[in-house]
């Protein structure tokens, strides 16, 4: 398969505590965000930081491997939901590290049942590349559960 | 302090010919942003983002922020820093390389000491961490 490349960019002007920044999304042009330390560590003030953009990153790549192994078992989703939050915290003398990353995963899929619906977000976990690079200092957990009757979103 | 961040996704139908929508964050500064398999994994955007663009954004938001902390803790905080990053997605092996690029206005600082705090920041800033198991992350300063 064909190496597919993918840039942002972020110019920061000032400090990092007084300071703030512009991230670009090049490649696509979907966003101009702006973001500062004091949003990124406190509250965000609607302005987005580096572990928000993971967590988008996180549910967008995890959607596709659920959805994917849903296929494979032969019950192809009709819709799913995927939340993921990502927890930043100060671990000691290392620092700020990104600690976790929970995958709060559910949807409707005709033909698949719990232990289906949870065996495909199992193998979504492992399947998933963005999964398998932040287990490199974070915890991933996952909890995915069928939606009861129709295709109600929440 | 913890400190979560929250996004919410929403799919429908098959990978190939479904689509999907980065529908809100919790800041509420994205979205909602469509997303397709397509637009992923073919040279072609299409103007739509990716796991991959976000993941780019993130690590340059974060190396920003690690190397003005940096410099501003050596004593020479700067007035300008710009980084972008490039990551590489090779469908089916996973994301294979992380590249960095960034340049600077720093009064009082040489590049030989701009590139070692760039270096400093390539190593320590937390989405670097958790990114370690990509197979190659490359720094361009200059």
């Amino acid at each position: 398969m064909p190496r597919i490349v993918r840039e942002a960019e972020i110019a920061w002007e000032g400090t990092v505590s007084r300071g703030a920044g512009t991230v670009r999304a090049v490649s696509s042009g979907a966003f101009a965000l702006p973001t500062t330390i004091a949003s990124r560590v406190g509250d965000p003030e609607g302005k987005t930081s580096p572990e928000e953009l993971l967590a988008a990153a996180h549910a967008s790549c995890f959607v596709t491997s659920l959805g994917s192994e849903l296929a494979r078992a032969g019950t192809p989703p009709e819709r799913l939901d995927v939340r993921c939050v990502i927890t930043m915290d100060e671990v000691g003398e290392l620092g700020h590290r990104i600690v976790s990353s929970e995958i709060h995963a559910h949807g409707t899929a005709p033909g698949c049942d719990q232990a289906g619906f949870a065996q495909a977000a199992e193998a979504a976990d492992a399947g998933c590349p963005f999964s398998a690079l932040i287990k490199a200092s974070a915890t991933v957990t996952v909890e995915a559960h069928l939606d009861e009757g129709g295709d109600d979103g929440d | 302090m913890a400190t979560e961040r929250t996004a919410d996704v929403t799919w429908n139908g098959s990978l190939l010919e479904g689509g999907g929508t980065i529908d809100r964050v919790g800041s509420g500064a994205i979205g909602p942003l469509e997303v397709t398999w397509a637009d992923r994994a073919e040279e072609e955007t299409r103007g739509r983002t990716s796991p991959e663009e976000l993941i780019a954004a993130a690590h340059a938001a974060c190396f920003s922020m690690a190397l003005s902390h940096g410099l501003a803790e050596a004593g020479t905080p700067p007035s300008e820093l710009k980084t972008s990053a490039t990551v590489s997605f090779v469908p089916g092996t996973g994301i294979t390389k992380v590249v960095l690029r960034v340049s600077g206005d720093v009064p009082g600082l040489d590049d030989a000491g701009f590139r070692e705090a760039a270096e400093g920041a390539k190593v320590n800033c937390p989405v670097s961490k958790a990114l370690a198991g990509v197979p190659e992350i490359q720094l361009e300063v200059g």
